[in-house]
């Protein structure tokens, strides 16, 4: 488990960079991360398949609910870098840990929501974290000035680089503590609430969590886009006769 | 100004029996080569570490200008007259930046070389250029083509389907690589142009400006994400119908299982409307509503 963390670390320090520094390759998307988080943490053996089927769910959701149409400076800040790689984490480990105390998981369904709920919390726990990030630019900034006027290069190379070794520490660090801390209180809590979970009640929460992402999709995707309704009615359209003509075919 | 072997139209002519210079005379103006201007170009990437609210990405435009800096004034006083020059505010968006950081080089290539450019003029072009291409950036990558890549992942999700309970699930691979490809199959190879595209076009930022056409893909982009929307609402529906059916339970299970799906919707759509930004909130509320309407049976 050691070793887990620690890759989760460094996944997360790279992702706040890539998200933080200006690299905008999209690795920090929420998908892109619960996939890798996915990848890089081995629970034991006998999970090792269900590893890799929970960080998909987990990252789709988050890539729908947290798609934001605003422009980056209209946002909350939060932390969406590291919110697919805690939420990853936390899932597969959780399931790893908490099966025996919770029989009634839905098919994975719980740890999908356990995923979920850790990546949201965590993506408004990371904003304050990055916080820290933002009070130090400024300071270096006006330091940064100050060398640039001295014509100092060397100097201003190393306070600059400085800046990016921060971002992946907070990063990493934040990756660490955030898996850590979250997956201590779904351990410490959700074997007291296990009388409680059943699985229709998972499965409703499921559902209207699911409705919730597609309500956040159309937000961004649909609505304000001129003729938006009716390019969604046919891709709707062109969909159910492509699963028609495969039925069809398929018979 | 680049000196890669080749002859370029400003670079100064000099005959290979040219008398030989005085001690007394200034000393020739440094050529830009085009190893600087990838320098620069890679250090681009890092162009946000240091993002404050006052400067924007100036003191990371300043980092990405070193190398070009550094070769056009040795003089230590020049240099620091420079770099304090593109430590000032600027703000673009970071794919486009490579437009900025061409055109900026070539004028200060020409102005170490002794063309009558100041720093005002420098500037000058640089916030022409800048403010434009975040006005044209902004709204085509982050608003529309960062979610359509996250979409067309999901959709591939949908699309490929679940493996064999006993196979490892390739779709951890695969939909990351399909976002990955669909943002940087545009955003890449727009970084890769940039900053010789600014480089050439330095002397008339309109012209660059006018030959970038992200307002027309921005429609067609857009278009394409309701579409897709719509595909994946369809297969949504379709996997719901063969979940539910597949216990025999029919019509009512099918009904049973769009009623919380409806109820997350609506309560999210009425959530985001009073404030589209709070999208983490809004789940959160979602989330905690459906978990309190679940312990009702």
């Amino acid at each position: 488990m050691i070793a887990d963390f620690l890759r989760i670390a460094f996944l997360g320090g790279m992702l706040s960079v890539d998200r933080a520094a200006g690299w905008n390759l999209m690795l920090s998307q929420p998908l892109v991360a619960a996939c890798l988080a996915g990848a890089l943490v081995h629970p034991n053996p006998e999970w090792e398949l269900w590893a890799l089927r929970i960080p998909i769910a987990v990252g789709a959701l988050l890539q729908l609910l947290l798609t934001n149409p605003a422009l980056p400076a209209a946002q909350k800040p939060h932390d969406t870098a590291t919110a697919g790689v805690v939420g990853s984490t936390v899932a597969v480990l959780g399931m790893a840990h908490l099966h025996a105390s919770i029989p009634a998981s839905s098919a994975g369904l719980l740890w999908v929501l356990l995923g979920v709920l850790a990546g949201l919390i965590a993506a408004v726990l990371g904003g304050w974290v990055q916080g820290l990030n933002r009070a130090a630019a400024g300071a270096d900034s006006r330091r940064a000035v100050a060398l640039a006027a001295e014509g100092d290069a060397a100097g201003y190379e190393r306070l600059y680089l400085g800046s990016l070794v921060r971002i992946f520490m907070l990063g990493a660090l934040w990756s660490w503590c955030g898996a850590l801390v979250l997956l201590a209180v779904a351990m410490a809590i959700l074997p007291r609430l296990a009388d409680l979970i059943t699985v229709r009640r998972i499965g409703f929460t499921f559902a209207a969590l699911l409705g919730g992402a597609f309500a956040a999709a159309y937000e961004t995707h649909v609505r304000g886009v001129k003729g938006g309704v009716r390019w969604t009615a046919a891709g709707a359209a062109a969909a159910a006769a492509l699963l028609l003509t495969l039925a069809t075919e398929g018979a | 100004m680049i000196d890669d072997g080749q002859s370029t139209p400003d670079a100064p002519a000099r005959s290979p029996d040219a008398p030989a210079r005085s001690p007394d005379a200034p000393a020739p103006p440094r050529l830009l080569r085009a190893r600087d201007l990838g320098a620069a170009a890679s250090r681009l990437l890092h162009l946000q570490a240091l993002l404050t609210p006052e400067r924007m990405q100036g003191p990371g435009f300043a980092f990405a200008m070193i190398p070009v800096l550094r070769r056009l004034y040795p003089d230590r006083a020049r240099f620091a007259e420079a770099m304090t020059r593109h430590t000032a505010y600027v703000a673009t968006h970071p794919v486009f930046s490579g437009y900025v950081l061409g055109a900026a080089a070539r004028l200060e290539a020409k102005r170490a070389a002794g063309d009558p450019i100041d720093g005002v003029r420098i500037d000058a072009m640089k916030r022409a250029l800048a403010s434009p291409l975040a006005a044209i950036g902004d709204p085509f990558f982050w608003v529309v083509l960062r979610p359509l890549a996250g979409l067309i992942a999901v959709l591939g999700i949908a699309l490929f389907g679940a493996a064999d309970p006993y196979e490892p699930d390739l779709r951890v691979l695969l939909c990351p690589l399909l976002l990955l490809l669909t943002y940087n199959a545009v955003a890449l190879p727009t970084r890769w142009r940039g900053v010789g595209a600014g480089y050439a076009a330095a002397e008339s930022p309109s012209s660059l400006l006018h030959a970038l056409r992200f307002a027309e893909w921005r429609e067609i982009f857009e278009r394409g994400g309701a579409f897709l929307y719509g595909a994946l609402v369809a297969l949504l529906a379709a996997g719901l119908h063969a979940a539910t059916s597949a216990g025999g339970s029919g019509v009512g299970a099918f009904g049973a299982a769009l009623l919380p799906l409806a109820l997350g919707f609506t309560a999210a759509r009425l959530l985001l409307r009073r404030g589209a930004a709070a999208t983490v909130e809004t789940a959160l509320t979602v989330l905690t509503l459906a978990t309190l309407v679940s312990l009702a049976f």
